[in-house]
């Protein structure tokens, strides 16, 4: 053959000039692309920041933080309890689901039911928000009878946080090195042992942090909600259904379109609210993903 | 005390690929026992049918009878059952890196419903010292995460975990192969030690390995046992002319 060492190192060394321009083309060109997206993204998301931190942190103060709503004016409290339940609501009803299933596209895979589950979750993700509630609406509002309520809100919040939870379970018990799985069936452990006890805390970072991001989609959600936990304008008696229940999303568009200036504020501050707590959920999420890798020297 | 093990007629594939065939040997108990054979050989699928560990890739199948003692593992017993019996060590230290030394150590015991605190430290104390780690790691039983040790250390702990649930018969599938001279010493003078209350059956790449730990010695090659004999005999005297063209390096 004609190609030594020789000739490819010449080749690699000193590429032609045809080679040196199309390299500088792309590289520049993919550079512009770049800096293009970032300063899109990035201008987008500082221009709304800036708009609902100076606006939102303006607005808010110790009222809005400690009473409820009177009208157009007063404060958040019946807003900011309604959002913390129906998220931490969705969450028990989407988290041990979205694990097992988790485990079960992961340990299980192999028969019929693994693809069929992954396709409908995918379906799931796509399906839009709206639509969820509009479900929600017909089925568990009207259908069965629940009204407006915490349980219709928190079961539309669980099916939008379902698969997000589903296919983060699914990849972090995937990365638990199957050697682990091997040494915890070498000591005569059952395959629900090796899964709880030995794969479960190696997957829970991952798993938190997908919890912790479906957690922040539900926070931020408006849509499914309007359609099953309506609106209330009191804090939560405890009911869980026939109670409709308040939520800040709720409030930010609601309070925007009334021509008042103590409404306005009422929205800024809810915004801001919404974001903060969007904001420190994925910081944590962030901390969380970040620190795993001291877990992480087993290769 | 360690019982002896009687294969016959082990098969083994993974899906289409037939990797052990026709396997009969018997290894004496309270002995090491070394297999050698270049990679892909099938010495690692050997010992991992032995505990029922070949089962557990997808798509793996045996036959044939392998008996542990007076226990008939493909006959009758669940894999769980016999892997309790029977202690493994992986090429690669695999501690469990969320739990501390301690419960690295426990895990066999904890893991399968054993809860006496006062046993467990006892457990924990005597395997550790087995496994010659005690002194290195006393201090530090609860406060590091095993996988915070060194690469020798961290096998020497996969040891003291499979000696806790005191096993019968110890596996190890190349032990040594991922560390350096001064561990492999130790783990080969660990071997020595453990062979009088234990039967082991270790898989090596090294021959000298073989010929410092093992009383016996089987080679394999290509999915076939081809010679099955005192180390002595393997290593100065093979009677089959493959076996003396490996150990003399011309191939593998």
């Amino acid at each position: 053959m004609g190609v030594s060492a020789i000739d490819v190192r010449a080749a690699i060394n000193q590429p032609s000039i045809f080679r040196l321009v199309q390299r500088k083309i792309f590289n520049s060109a993919g550079w512009g692309l770049c800096g293009l997206t970032f300063l899109l993204l990035g201008s987008a998301m500082v221009w709304i920041l800036k708009m609902v931190f100076v606006r939102g942190a303006g607005a808010l103060n110790l009222k809005v933080l400690t009473h409820i709503q009177i009208g157009v004016a007063g404060g958040l409290l019946n807003a900011i309890e309604g959002t913390l339940v129906l998220g931490v609501g969705g969450l028990i009803l989407s988290v041990p689901p979205g694990i097992a299933a988790g485990i079960y596209l992961s340990e299980y895979d192999g028969g019929w039911l693994a693809p069929v589950l992954r396709f409908m979750s995918d379906v799931l993700v796509g399906v839009p928000s709206i639509v969820v509630g509009y479900f929600g609406y017909v089925t568990m509002v009207a259908t069965l009878g629940w009204g407006f309520s915490v349980a219709a809100g928190s079961i539309a919040l669980a099916m939008i946080s379902l698969p997000y939870i589903t296919r983060t379970s699914e990849v972090a018990f995937r990365q638990v090195p199957r050697t682990l799985r091997e040494a915890g069936f070498g000591l005569g452990c059952k395959p629900g042992t090796v899964i709880m006890r030995i794969c479960l805390p190696m997957a829970t970072p991952a798993i938190l942090t997908g919890v912790l991001l479906a957690l922040a989609i539900s926070v931020g959600e408006t849509a499914p909600l309007i359609y099953t936990a309506g609106w209330s304008s009191f804090l939560w008696t405890g009911h869980l259904t026939k109670e409709p229940m308040g939520y800040l999303t709720y409030a930010i568009w609601a309070m925007i379109t009334e021509p008042q200036r103590s409404a306005h504020q009422l929205a800024y501050a809810a915004a801001f609210l919404v974001t903060l707590f969007v904001l420190v959920i994925s910081v944590i999420a962030r901390v969380v993903t970040f620190r795993r890798s001291g877990w992480g020297q087993h290769a | 005390m360690g019982v002896g093990i009687e294969v016959k007629d082990l098969n083994a594939w993974y899906g289409a690929n037939h990797t052990l065939h026709d396997i009969t040997l018997n290894i004496p108990a309270n002995q090491c026992t070394a297999l050698i054979g270049p990679s892909g050989c099938g010495k690692s699928t050997f010992v991992r049918c032995l505990n029922r560990m070949h089962e557990t890739t997808p798509g793996a199948k045996v036959t044939g009878s392998v008996r542990i003692g007076d226990v008939d593992v493909y006959n009758g017993s669940s894999p769980v059952e016999i892997r309790r019996r029977i202690g493994m060590v992986f090429q690669r230290p695999n501690p469990f890196p969320t739990m501390s030394i301690y419960d690295n150590v426990s895990a066999g015991l904890r893991l399968n419903g054993f809860r006496n605190r006062k046993a467990l430290d006892e457990i924990v104390e005597r395997s550790l010292k087995q496994a010659a780690l005690w002194d290195e790691v006393k201090n530090d039983l609860k406060k590091k995460s095993g996988a915070s040790l060194s690469g020798g250390q961290q096998q020497r702990l996969c040891i003291a975990r499979a000696l806790a649930v005191d096993p019968e018969v110890m596996l190890m599938d190349e032990p040594a192969s991922a560390l350096d001279p001064v561990s492999t010493s130790k783990i080969e003078d660990l071997i020595f030690e453990l062979k009088s209350q234990y039967t082991i059956v270790i898989v090596t790449h090294n021959m000298q390995q073989a010929a410092r730990v093992a009383e016996r010695t089987g080679f394999f090659l290509n999915g076939r046992l081809v010679e099955f004999d005192s180390t002595h005999k393997i290593f100065t005297n093979p009677s089959d002319k493959r076996t003396e063209d490996y150990i003399t390096g011309r191939f593998g």
